[in-house]
C-alpha cells in the first residue's frame, strides 16, 4: 500500500511516500525549485517520489495532506471579525490565495496529479505530533508541539502509544511562543518564517543572564506565563494578527528602539535581546515540559514544530527537565507535516501496526557515481577520481588539516533544514578564524553564524558538556552542548 | 519583428487583464469585507460574542481542551 503526504500553502512544501508504512522517499519542494522554504504545490517533490519508488500516481491508495483548510480559513475570518476594520488590507492581500489556491486543496491535487482516490486530512499539529512520534525509536512518548499556528493550536501536548495519539490540551491563537520569536526576529531585522534560527545563533552573544539583562525584564512584560508552562501574550505589543507586520510601536518603544535595518551593525542592544527572547522561550518551554511530564508520566518525549528546532534549547531538556530520553525527527518543521500524515493515516487512522523507525535522513535525491561523472564531464568541470574511499578521505582530512575548505557530496540529500554531512561544507573546527573566512568568503552571510562541530558519538565527552548516552536527535544537528572549557582554546 | 510584435502584444494584454482582474476582485472583496465582514463584527459586538481569546487575566490555566483521538476515515475525507 502506498500512501502520499503532503504539505504546501503556507512555508515548507514538502511530500513524503510511504509503502506499507516504510518511508520510501521525502524531499522539500525548495531543493528542486531553488526557492527557500518555497510554499508552492509540491510537484517535482512528488514526481521525484513517485519515480525513486517506481511507481505512477494509480499505483497510490491515500493522499493525505498536512492540515484541516476550513478550519484554517474559520480562524482567519475570526481574526477579521474580531479586528474590523484594521484588517482591510490584509482580507485584501490574503483572501485571493485562499479562494484560488488554499480552499481548493482537493481539486488541486486531483488536477495537477490527475489523482482519483481518497484525500485525507489530518490537523496541522496533529501531523506535526505524528511525525514526531510515529516514527520515534519510542513504544510510549510524551509529545509537545509547538510552531507559529495551525488552525488553531499554536502549542499542543498528549502522549503517544503504540500506534494512537491522544492530543490533550493546546494554547490557541493569537498566543503563539512561535510567533512571539518570530516577532523579535522581525524586530533584529530578520526575515520571518526564515530566520529564527539566526536570532538562536545571536542570543549567546548577548546578555544570557535573567536579572541582568534588562531586555528579559522588558520583555517578560509582554507575556504572561503560568506554573503549568500554559501562556497568553499581551497582544497590544503585536499586529499580526491583523496586519502584515509583527510588531507594533508599543514594542519598540519597550524595547527601546525601532525595527533594525536589515544588513545594519548589530549592536549590543540587538544582542541582548536575541538572549531576552531566547531565554524567555526557555522559561515557557521548560515549564510546559515539566507540566506535561506530570501528565502522562512518560520519560520518553518526543518534540516536533518549528520550535523544535532551536537546538540550542533541545540540548538543555534532559538536564532541566525530569524526562530521561528524547526524540525530534530532521524535519521538525512544517515540512515534516507531510510524514506525519503520511503515517498517521497508514497506522492510526488505518490501524496498522508501527514497523518503521527514522534513523536516517539522507531520504531525498540522490546520484550514482556515473552520473556524478557523466554531469562533471559534460560541464568540463576538472575532477580526481579516487580509487579508494580510504584514499578519498585521506586527501579530505589532510585538507582540513591544512585550513583548506571542502564541498562534500554524498549519499541521499538531507530530509530537514541541517546539512548533516551529505551536502555539507567541512573544515578545520580547531581553527579559531574558520568561522569568519566561512562566514564572509564562503558562505556570505553575517559573521556571527554558527557551524557545527562533527565528532565521533564516542568522542562526545570528551569535547562537549552532553548527555549520556548522546540522544539520536545530535544525528540530525537539532541539540547544541556547551564545549568543555579546557576544549574551548583555539590556536 | 511580426512574431516578437505579436508576443509583445499578447503579453501585454495578459498583464492588462491581470490589472483589471486584480482591480475589480479587490473592489468585491472591498465590499465583501465592509458588509459581510463589518455588519458581523458590528452584531457580535452589540451582543458580546469574542471571535479571538486576547485576555490576560487571573485564570489558573491557560490550557484548553483539545482532546484529538483516533477518528473514522470518513471523519478525515473532511476539510473542518
Amino acid at each position: 500500500m502506498y500512501i502520499l503526504g503532503i504539505s504546501c500553502f503556507y512555508h515548507d512544501a514538502s511530500a513524503t511516500l510511504l509503502k506499507d508504512g516504510e518511508l520510501v522517499a521525502a524531499a522539500a519542494e525548495e531543493r528542486f525549485t531553488r526557492q527557500k522554504h518555497d510554499t508552492s504545490f509540491p510537484i517535482n517533490a512528488i514526481n521525484w517520489c513517485l519515480e525513486s519508488a517506481g511507481v505512477g500516481i494509480a499505483d497510490i491508495q491515500y493522499v493525505g495532506f498536512y492540515e484541516k483548510p476550513f478550519l484554517k480559513f474559520e480562524r482567519v475570518l475570526s481574526q477579521h471579525l474580531a479586528m474590523f476594520p484594521l484588517s482591510l488590507k490584509t482580507f485584501l492581500s490574503s483572501l485571493p490565495a485562499w479562494l484560488t489556491e488554499k480552499l481548493r486543496v482537493v481539486k488541486i491535487i486531483k488536477k495537477r496529479l490527475k489523482y482519483d482516490g481518497p484525500i485525507l486530512f489530518v490537523e496541522h499539529h496533529l501531523a506535526h505530533a505524528a511525525s514526531a512520534f510515529l516514527v520515534s525509536p519510542f513504544a510510549r512518548a510524551a509529545i509537545v508541539t509547538i510552531d507559529g499556528v495551525g488552525e488553531w493550536s499554536t502549542t499542543t501536548y498528549g502522549l503517544g502509544e503504540d500506534n494512537e495519539i491522544h492530543l490533550m490540551k493546546d494554547i490557541r491563537f493569537p498566543h503563539s511562543l512561535g510567533l512571539l520569536y518570530s516577532t523579535i526576529t522581525a524586530y533584529l531585522g530578520f526575515t520571518v518564517n526564515n530566520s529564527e534560527y539566526k536570532v538562536m545563533g545571536l542570543a549567546p552573544y548577548g546578555n544570557m543572564d535573567r536579572v541582568s539583562n534588562e531586555h528579559y525584564q522588558r520583555l517578560r512584560h509582554v507575556i504572561d506565563i503560568k506554573d503549568d508552562g500554559s501562556y497568553h501574550l499581551d497582544l497590544s505589543y503585536f499586529k499580526y494578527h491583523w496586519a502584515d507586520r509583527m510588531l507594533g510601536n508599543k514594542l519598540c518603544t519597550l524595547l527601546g528602539g525601532p525595527v533594525r535595518a536589515p544588513e545594519s551593525e548589530l549592536t549590543e542592544r540587538h544582542k541582548d535581546i536575541a538572549a531576552a527572547v531566547q531565554l524567555i522561550l526557555e522559561d515557557v518551554l521548560t515549564r510546559i515540559l515539566h507540566h506535561a511530564y506530570k501528565v502522562t508520566q512518560c520519560e520518553r518525549l518526543v518534540m516536533a514544530g518549528g520550535v523544535a528546532l532551536n537546538s540550542v534549547y533541545n540540548g538543555k531538556i534532559l538536564s532541566q527537565t525530569p524526562f530521561k530520553q528524547i526524540w525530534i525527527q530532521p524535519d521538525a518543521g512544517d515540512g515534516g507535516t507531510s510524514l506525519g500524515v503520511a503515517s498517521y493515516i497508514y497506522q492510526t487512522i488505518l490501524g496498522h501496526p508501527r514497523n518503521y523507525t527514522l534513523r536516517s535522513a539522507y531520504l531525498g535525491p540522490r546520484f550514482s557515481r556515473s552520473q556524478i561523472k557523466e554531469y562533471l564531464d559534460r560541464g568540463g568541470i576538472r575532477y580526481t577520481e579516487f580509487a579508494t574511499d580510504a584514499e578519498l578521505i585521506e586527501r579530505t582530512a589532510r585538507l582540513i588539516y591544512d585550513n583548506q575548505v571542502v564541498g562534500w557530496f554524498q549519499d541521499g540529500m538531507e530530509w530537514g533544514p541541517r546539512a548533516l554531512g551529505a551536502r555539507s561544507i567541512l573544515s578545520n573546527a580547531g581553527n579559531k578564524d574558520m568561522q569568519e573566512i566561512l562566514n564572509l568568503k564562503v558562505k556570505h552571510r553575517e559573521r556571527f553564524r554558527p557551524f557545527a562541530p562533527v565528532v565521533c558519538a564516542d568522542d562526545a565527552q570528551i569535547y562537549f558538556e552532553c548527555d549520556q548516552p548522546v540522544p539520536e536527535a545530535t544525528d540530525f544537528m537539532l541539540m547544541v552542548y556547551p564545549i568543555k572549557k579546557e576544549r574551548r582554546k583555539l590556536k | 519583428m511580426i512574431k516578437s510584435f505579436g508576443y509583445g502584444f499578447k503579453e501585454g494584454i495578459k498583464l492588462f487583464g491581470e490589472c483589471v482582474s486584480t482591480l475589480i476582485n479587490s473592489l468585491l472583496l472591498f465590499f465583501v469585507y465592509l458588509i459581510g465582514v463589518g455588519l458581523t463584527s458590528i452584531c457580535a459586538r452589540i451582543v458580546g460574542k469574542k471571535f479571538l481569546d486576547r485576555e490576560i487575566d487571573e485564570r489558573e490555566s491557560y490550557w484548553n481542551e483539545l482532546d484529538i483521538r483516533r477518528k473514522s476515515v470518513a471523519e478525515h475525507l473532511r476539510q473542518f
